[in-house]
């Protein structure tokens, strides 16, 4: 444990510590570029140079071991002057087009030169050209100019998704960030390299041109895209309709999480999101009449005095699907409202065949949150639970089924789920975006999507993470538990429960559930918390 | 396009390697042998058998300059334009070649025969000014000597002979020993017997059968033999940092990758005395405890690297290399590996990156190759001339070594005087050796009476020294002392008439197009610096860019992984600080380096 000493601070660290690790301790902020945690040293953009005593060059802090008894500074004028050299050399050839680059505010170029540059200009050569706006694969764009050949990104081809697809071509100031002809940027991780771009040489081709970043608002959330739960701040403007084509999330950014993802995710969970602000279901529905099955628009209070009866009638004679891809919150209250107060008979859709993992972050299992519905004694149903159920229905065997999210279409087929809608069963459709379902349902009800609601998921290994509140629900959508209270309140039920707030329904979850026991929204924080379990939550474990 | 045929050569250099992606340059210049350049299918065909990704390949195949991403002329001619030819005239000699084939630099004549390339320093400055035709290094040829330009171009137009058959050159190469060139006389290369019947892998013999590792660091460090490849490191102590107890391999690697403009020292000892090179990898092997050997020599060399070759050959067939050495029971492979034309592999990590098979390009340190080297083992980085000092310093004795030089560095050199001398040369003298006595004695002096104006004394990198700086010593420690170094003994001459702009538009020039591109400050500075002095040279400059100039050098200097950006800067600081009126005159008249020719070429 050497004790060194930066900035005048005295701080012990473990043997290997490099110093920008130890300043980190401290709570020092030494700039970078090519020096990333998650990346083989490179040290080669000459950025994190400080003054060493008795060493006669600057040192680079990214590749210098902590010694006991070493004296660094960060700030003294030689420190500063070497910054500033470096960022007037990164400079030199960068086009400085920072008003049509989408970094632009995010830029670590921007950044560094107000924090750590401001030198007056000398360059007035002519600039090395190069590339711009070379499309490199589906989700990543490339700009040869502005990049600062730091060689993050050919460092994560190269050692994360070891598939090699970038490289730095030429030498001297010709040298220029590229993919062999004809090759395409196309690895399931590609857009990280968008993260960890510095500067503009890599933007995302989905936020080209969408929004300054400095509209965006920001939420800690988790992705919903698979079961690994990837940590994930969400960027959205929804003040601003004339950016990003008026929908509310703009983009999606991994967020750390040394147990879950580190700094990475997936193309398929980072682009998964089009369904928040597309084909959202926004009002109730109900059935017109029988004869035609035409559905109109209506609103919660009639669906509230047409449904509580029934459920009141119901006697146990009730029908429910639910999903893996609801918030643990959202699966609680069924269980509590439409479970325990009406009797009814819950399954949990399985999980959806064909879907494909590898053996780093992405899982088979693209529903968020089946370990969640374990934990809650929402086992999976048989391969053929939720078909028996729909047979009951159709059967006459119960009075009213209720699915929550699932395209019944698609898990019964068409000709089943038309069978049900022409039964006599109260058909009722809770969810938030249109499938072949929700037209044959007799009432329609709108729910907000986990992002609009706040709440957890439950990943592969068991973490109980929060997905965060980005905005309010979509026109006339709610939160489940608010639907299902108001529901078993307006039903007459005695002892129904009024929670007001997702924290509520979680620290119900958590005072009955022994595997969220000691739990809160707050205790939760950033990284959430392991569930306790005996059983096995899924197959794949951590990678 | 196949390269199916290939595939058995293939893999017989692949398993010369510890790992396949060190075969990547050899593959490369098989293909490149074999189509004459390399196209994508070749870079494809690479790229499988290595099993890298081929973007790795094309990262290769631009870093370097002598691999080709196109087709180019039956045969290619080179015209080296660094200073020692320059201050000859090489400018005006690509000029001619430019005329007589009637394609610029960088063309190909339209029949296809013949390609003119502008190239860097081949190190070949005592024949300045020079060119290569294919493997064949000819020179001089000055600009005005239209008969040997005539010949030349008829050669080049014609089917290409064997490089051995076609003799190169004799220029003055000195083979007065008493170290190094004592079997240099011999133009066709000392072999095994006759290097033997001189005495030759005695010394070898007394290390390995009666020696310890330890006995021979101390000897070497007693005969203060220091790096010749231009650091001036003890060599004995270097050796002394190899881990003694660890469970890795250890590597000895040679670095041949002479390339310092103004340098001519150990393609000579590989061309002429080879087995003194083996000779001293052997002990130094033994020193080390290596039982695997590479000499990287770059890619110009074609000549040295044959020649060395056929002496290793030589040496497995007589039992002085191989599993078993002479019956002493030490084993040591040598693998001879062909570099492509890149400056930077002189570093000596950034050789060890371009053996790993990757882009020329430096590593951190640490950790320093002595602890995690080649492949990750240890290994000692040695230049040839280092190496061929090892077998008369165990034979003769380190004392006598140590007598032989100055108080700190032991021995001789092989010093290359090129520019405007009278005798330009290959010089093996003592180490303590007068900068003046090397000029005025063995060089014959500044070319044509002219009064001397400047020398570089150890390549285009040391700062230079004025006419009233010359009355040193050329040991490291006391051309530091008077603020330059002895690096790799290239000294380069310049007359009185010489223009200090056109000196540095060269160095510029080189380092800018040398510079591996990988770390900020070097990768834009030579680049900036570079512009700077061509706009300057172009009769646009202003006289705020000396100091400008001075400033973006100093920014770059000591910024970086290695020291090339110090390499770059110090001719900049130099020449703009110790002949700054000549450059503040040349910006005020407004005068450019195209529009008016300069005066020393009159007298070539």
């Amino acid at each position: 444990m050497p004790e060194l000493t930066i900035d005048g601070r005295k701080v012990s660290v473990p043997d290997g510590t490099t110093v920008i690790e130890a300043a980190e301790q401290l709570g020092i902020f030494i700039p970078r570029y090519c020096y990333h945690p998650g990346l083989s040293t490179a040290g080669n953009c000459r950025m994190c140079m400080v003054d060493v005593e008795n060493s006669p060059k600057p040192q680079i802090a990214c590749n210098l071991p902590a010694t006991e008894g070493m004296v660094v500074e960060t700030e003294s004028e030689q420190a500063r002057k070497d910054r500033a050299a470096v960022l007037e050399f990164l400079l030199a050839n960068h086009p400085l087009d920072c008003p049509v680059c989408d970094q632009a505010g995010e830029c670590d170029l921007q950044n560094y030169y107000m924090n750590f540059g401001l030198y007056d200009p000398r360059f007035s050569e002519q600039k090395v050209k190069k590339e711009k706006a070379v499309e490199v694969g589906p989700h990543v764009m490339l700009d040869q100019e502005r990049c600062i050949l730091c060689s993050r990104c050919v460092r994560f081809t190269d050692e994360i998704t070891k598939t090699g697809e970038f490289g730095i071509f030429n030498r001297g100031d010709r040298a220029e960030l590229g993919l062999y002809p004809g090759e395409t940027l196309d690895n399931p991780y590609s857009a990280n390299v968008v993260d960890l771009c510095p500067v503009g040489a890599l933007t995302e081709r989905s936020f080209r041109f969408k929004a300054r970043v400095w509209y965006l608002s920001s939420t800690k959330s988790v992705c919903g895209g698979c079961s690994r739960g990837c940590n994930t701040d969400l960027h959205h403007v929804t003040d601003r309709p004339h950016l990003n084509d008026a929908e509310r999330l703009v983009r999606v950014k991994p967020r750390f999480h040394a147990q879950v993802n580190e700094w990475w995710m997936c193309d398929e969970g980072r682009y998964g999101h089009g369904w928040i602000d597309r084909d959202r279901l926004g009002e109730v529905r109900r059935r017109t009449d029988e004869a035609s099955r035409r559905q109109v628009e209506s609103d919660w209070d009639a669906a509230e005095n047409a449904l509580a009866p029934a459920l009141a009638a119901a006697n146990g004679r009730l029908g429910v699907v639910v999903s893996a891809t609801q918030t643990t919150e959202e699966l609680f209250s069924v269980r509590e409202v439409l479970g325990e107060r009406f009797g009814a008979r819950i399954v949990v859709a399985p999980q959806a065949p064909g879907g494909k993992g590898d053996d780093f972050l992405i899982q088979a299992d693209k529903a968020p949150n089946r370990a969640g519905a374990r934990l809650l004694g929402l086992s999976d149903a048989p391969a053929d639970g939720v078909e028996s159920l729909v047979d009951a229905a159709i059967a006459g065997e119960l009075d009213s089924l209720w699915v929550f999210g699932e395209d019944l279409v698609e898990l019964v087929g068409a000709e089943k789920t038309r069978s049900l809608a022409l039964s006599d069963c109260l058909f009722v459709y809770a969810g938030t975006n249109d499938n072949p379902t929700v037209s044959l349902a007799r009432w329609v009800l709108p729910t907000a999507v986990p992002v609009e609601a706040d709440g957890t998921f439950v990943n592969c290994d068991g973490r109980v993470q929060r997905v965060g509140r980005a905005f309010a629900p979509l026109a006339q959508a709610r939160e489940c538990q608010r639907v299902l209270c108001e529901l078993a309140s307006r039903a007459g039920v005695a002892d129904a429960p009024s929670w007001s707030t997702t924290a509520e329904v979680f620290a119900a979850i958590a005072k009955s559930t022994d595997a969220f026991a000691g739990m809160s929204f707050e205790s939760l924080g950033e990284q959430g918390a392991l569930a306790a379990s005996r059983e096995p939550l899924a197959e794949a474990g951590t990678p | 396009m196949s390269f199916a045929h290939l595939s058995t050569r293939a893999d017989e250099i692949i398993a010369l390697y510890e790992y396949p992606q060190a075969a990547m340059l050899p593959l490369m210049w098989l293909v490149q042998n074999d189509h004459g350049w390399i196209p994508p299918e070749g870079e494809a065909w690479v790229a499988e058998r290595l099993d890298v990704a081929i973007s790795r390949v094309r990262e290769v195949l631009s870093f370097y300059g002598m691999f080709r991403a196109e087709p180019m002329g039956r045969r290619e001619l080179k015209v080296c334009t660094s200073l020692s030819c320059r201050l000859r005239g090489s400018e005006e000699l690509l000029e001619a070649f430019s005329e007589t084939f009637g394609i610029r630099p960088g063309e190909t004549t339209a029949d296809g025969a013949v390609s003119l390339t502008k190239v860097e320093c081949l190190c070949a400055c005592e024949l300045s000014p020079m060119v290569q035709l294919d493997e064949r290094f000819i020179g001089p040829v000055g600009a005005q000597d239209t008969g040997t330009i005539a010949a030349i171009a008829q050669d080049a137009r014609s089917e290409p002979t064997s490089p051995e058959a076609a003799p190169e050159p004799s220029p003055f190469i000195d083979s007065s020993g008493p170290i190094l060139s004592t079997r240099f006389a011999d133009p066709g290369g000392v072999w095994f017997d006759a290097y033997t019947a001189d005495g030759g892998y005695e010394a070898a013999r007394k290390v390995l059968t009666g020696m310890e590792p330890k006995e021979v660091i101390e000897q070497v460090i007693a005969a203060n033999l220091r790096g010749l490849g231009g650091a001036g490191f003890p060599a004995g102590r270097k050796w002394s940092f190899v881990p003694t107890d660890g469970d890795k391999p250890v590597y000895l690697v040679v670095n041949a990758d002479e390339g310092e403009p103004g340098t001519s020292k150990d393609r000579h000892v590989m061309e002429r005395d080879p087995h003194a090179l083996l000779e001293g990898m052997l002990i130094a092997a033994f020193a080390i405890g290596a039982h695997k050997a590479y000499v990287y020599i770059r890619g110009e060399y074609f000549r040295p690297a044959q020649r060395l070759q056929r002496a290793v050959d030589e040496a497995y067939e007589k039992g002085w290399l191989g599993s078993d050495v002479a019956g002493t029971g030490f084993a040591l492979d040598v693998v001879v590996h062909r570099g492509a034309g890149a400056y930077i592999c002189g570093e000596e990590t950034a050789l060890l990156s371009s053996l790993e098979g990757s882009k020329g390009q430096p590593k951190l340190k640490p950790p320093f190759p002595a602890i995690s080297g080649l492949f990750g083992c240890p290994t000692i980085v040695n230049n040839v001339e280092t190496i061929a000092c090892v077998p008369f310093i165990l034979s003769h004795g380190p004392e006598r070594f140590a007598a032989i030089g100055t108080e700190r560095q032991g021995g001789t050199r092989l010093f290359c005087v090129s520019g405007h001398v009278e005798r330009p040369g290959v010089f093996e003298e003592p180490v303590g050796v007068t900068l003046r006595e090397l000029i005025e004695e063995r060089a014959g002096g500044v070319r044509g009476g002219k009064r001397l104006k400047a020398v570089i004394p150890g390549g285009l990198s040391a700062r230079i020294l004025t006419a009233e700086e010359i009355d040193i010593a050329m040991d490291f420690d006391s051309v530091g002392a008077a603020g330059s170094m002895a690096g790799s003994a290239g000294v380069i001459v310049m007359d009185e008439d010489t223009c200090m702009v056109r000196t540095l538009d060269s160095a510029a020039h080189f380092y800018a197009d040398e510079s591996c591109g990988q770390c900020s400050p070097c990768r834009e500075g030579t680049g900036w610096i570079h512009r700077i002095v061509k706009r300057i040279g172009a009769g646009q400059g202003k006289l705020g860019d000396l100091d400008d100039l001075l400033t973006i050098s100093h920014d770059m200097e000591g910024r970086t992984i290695c020291v090339f950006s110090e390499a770059a800067a110090w001719p900049v600081q130099s020449y703009i600080t110790k002949f700054r009126g000549e450059f503040e005159d040349f910006i005020r008249s407004g005068r450019s380096l195209q529009g008016a020719r300069s005066p020393e070429v009159s007298n070539a």
